[in-house]
């Protein structure tokens, strides 16, 4: 983007009922054009949003970010330049170039990036950071021709990796992928020499469009999409299965199919991080069933549910797959190598990404790989993330059980356990993820930036309760988010989620059990909201109020009793590190 | 030089946007309160991108109106 179009997008009127979104960029150059180009790219991404972009002073990042710690804001975005480590790395210093000022670099630098790293973690507390950088070379400070590394520079970046190595993993902190940065702004275009020496700011336009698009993307990336729905023959593998047999498919090199393995790694890989992997096939099913059994198969049969093969059109397969993964087209992608298939899936779920395998192409496949990955990366994977396919089976087998015998006998006999956790904070990110994602279980359908999240918990009597289940068929891990605040005699509950997974056992009621029996409250009152999408609420609680109203409901604990039915969880309570059963 | 002055007041538009397009002619650092130093480096740069030309900040140091900026232009295209 040129600075032109993004001052273009800046001038366009913010929507009059959007949100107010300020992000701060504490950077300790002039921000000049990133600041315009970054409030750009904000607007893209939420063009609902009025934004806004907060910067700090010159020559003080330290300064800066201690500042936004004070600052409300959805989050910020940190550039560190080598000049920010250490003035002395910048072409605008003149303190020389001598073995004692570079040993003297090395030192002072390392404690900087000591510095730094305490004043992010503790920024992090406050809003999402993403980090960025140095993405400027260095100048050739030291004796050694450019072309050659030294112990200078090793130093500088083995501090830097430490800083980098310290801060990764803090909750709620990004760091930008240089990789990233370098496929879209070329390390020999990134600097520009007379800006950075007329006006403090060091970027090329080119490179300030890409920090503050890769910026944007790491400071808030987009929901990951949940499943991915993928065909086998000349997409899994190569060849066609009923032509060639089971022996005859193949991904590896020596057959030149290399790119199938790397397509089935992926996946693998995928499913490892908790993201629905199902099979669509024009196939026998006995014969893919064999094939699917093949021992050199990167794709295990773990990381796969469930697997459709017939001969009716693909859009039937992917809707009974749909069915089975209880989630929305939209959430999902579907890979096939065939244009037809793909339009005839397309054409029945227009909300589904429909992506072509180019099995002639393994340039193309391989790009297709790292769409793939776009789509599905998520900044952590939970335990829930690692047991999804599982519990997912689980309940397709849990369904054909209870349609067997009488609800409650089944539901006695599952020995399940509910393990509730308080809390007073809001530091659970699974609690957050929950809430943002979960459509049909949800009170109100109302989301929450982190900002907004952490604000909650400032409110008096604020609290988090998470629910975590598991029964004789295995954990379903973390399924249930409530927000609320206690009063004397009552409990407002503001957000109320829960996972379809853990439908038809009654955890809803024993959840409300719960906070009846801790707050001792006599009635609860829920920001209820009436939703689209919310149908599996309101049939629950249109058991209290047969007259649903559209929004808010109270439930009195006499009310509650009369309509909770025999419960038979073995229920674990924990707050403040106490257990009780 | 009217296809200059044309694009150059577009250029102005983009980066006084509060300017009413009939002042742009007669705007100088003097009577736009915006115009800063900030304002400056963006509107040069806005003017490189409209004419497709490298510009030296430097040698528009002292072209702080929009005539200025206009006859300056005209030299240097």
């Amino acid at each position: 983007m040129r600075l032109t179009e993004a001052l273009r997008i800046n001038q366009q009127p913010a929507p009059s009922n959007g949100k107010r979104r300020n992000v701060i960029l504490p950077c300790g150059f002039t921000p000049l054009h990133l600041q315009t180009l970054l409030k750009a790219h904000l607007r893209i991404r939420f063009p609902e949003d009025d934004t806004e972009v907060a910067i700090g002073l010159f020559g003080d990042l330290e300064g800066n970010l201690a500042r936004a710690i004070n600052q409300p804001a959805d989050g910020a975005l940190v550039p560190i330049e080598w000049s920010d480590v250490d003035e002395r790395l910048g072409v605008r210093s003149s303190a020389g170039w001598s073995e004692r000022i570079l040993e003297d670099i090395v030192q002072q630098g390392s404690e900087k990036l000591q510095r730094l790293a305490s004043s992010l973690v503790a920024l992090t507390k406050q809003m999402p950071v993403a980090v960025i950088g140095p993405t400027l070379p260095l100048p050739p400070l030291s004796y050694l021709p450019p072309s050659q590394i030294g112990a200078f520079e090793l130093r500088l970046r083995a501090n830097l990796l430490e800083f980098l190595n310290a801060i990764c993993g803090t909750g709620g902190l990004r760091l930008a992928s240089d990789s990233a940065l370098a496929l879209r702004s070329p390390v020999a275009a990134r600097h520009d020499v007379k800006f950075d020496l007329v006006a403090g700011f060091p970027y090329s336009v080119a490179h300030a469009d890409a920090v503050a698009a890769v910026g944007v993307e790491c400071l808030f990336p987009p929901a990951p999409k949940k499943g991915l729905i993928t065909d086998v023959d000349d997409t899994l593998w190569s060849g066609i299965l009923g032509d060639v047999g089971i022996e005859g498919v193949s991904w590896c090199l020596d057959q030149h199919s290399q790119i199938y393995a790397v397509y089935q790694q992926l996946l693998a890989s995928l499913a490892e991080s908790g993201v629905l992997v199902g099979i669509a096939s024009k196939n026998d099913p006995q014969l893919l069933k064999q094939a699917l059994g093949r021992t050199d198969l990167l794709l295990r049969e773990q990381h796969v549910f469930p697997v459709e093969a017939s001969w009716s059109a693909k859009s039937e397969a992917v809707g009974r797959i749909l069915q089975a993964w209880n989630i929305g087209a939209d959430a999902v992608v579907f890979v096939d190598d065939s244009p037809m298939e793909l339009a005839e899936v397309g054409e029945k779920y227009p909300a589904m990404e429909c992506l072509r395998f180019p099995s002639d192409d393994p340039a193309g496949a391989l790009e297709l790989v790292y769409k793939l990955r776009q789509r599905f990366g998520k900044s952590e994977v939970r335990d829930e993330d690692r047991i999804r396919l599982q519990s997912l089976r689980q309940q397709a087998f849990l369904q054909n059980e209870q349609s067997t015998e009488a609800p409650a006998d089944f539901l006695a006999r599952l020995q399940a356990k509910l393990t509730f956790d308080f809390s007073r904070q809001g530091t659970d990110s699974r609690a957050f993820e929950l809430v943002n994602k979960t459509n049909q279980f949800n009170l109100n359908g109302r989301r929450y930036t982190e900002s907004d999240w952490a604000a909650y918990f400032q409110r008096p009597g604020a609290f988090l309760l998470t629910a975590s289940y598991e029964d004789r068929f295995g954990p379903l891990g973390k399924i249930a988010v409530l927000l609320g605040r206690s009063r004397t005699d009552e409990v407002d509950i503001d957000a109320w989620v829960m996972s379809c997974r853990a439908f038809s056992r009654h955890i809803e009621f024993q959840t409300l059990l719960q906070i009846f029996r801790r707050f001792g409250a006599s009635r609860l009152s829920f920001a209820f909201q009436k939703t689209d999408r919310n149908g599996p609420l309101q049939e629950f609680f249109a058991q209290f109020a047969p007259e649903l109203p559209e929004r808010d409901l109270v439930v009195s604990a006499r009310t509650f009793d009369a309509t909770s039915p025999q419960l038979f969880h073995e229920v674990i309570q924990r707050a403040d590190n106490e257990q009780h059963s | 030089m009217n296809n200059i002055r044309e694009t150059l007041t577009e250029c102005f538009s983009l980066v006084f946007p509060e300017l009413p397009k009939d002042r742009i002619p007669s705007a100088s650092i003097d009577n736009v309160k915006e115009w800063d130093s900030v304002a400056q480096i963006n509107l040069l740069t806005v003017i490189g991108e409209r004419f497709g030309i490298e510009i030296d900040y430097l040698a528009f140091v002292g072209a702080s109106s929009f005539e200025a900026i206009a006859s300056q232009l005209a030299e240097t295209i």
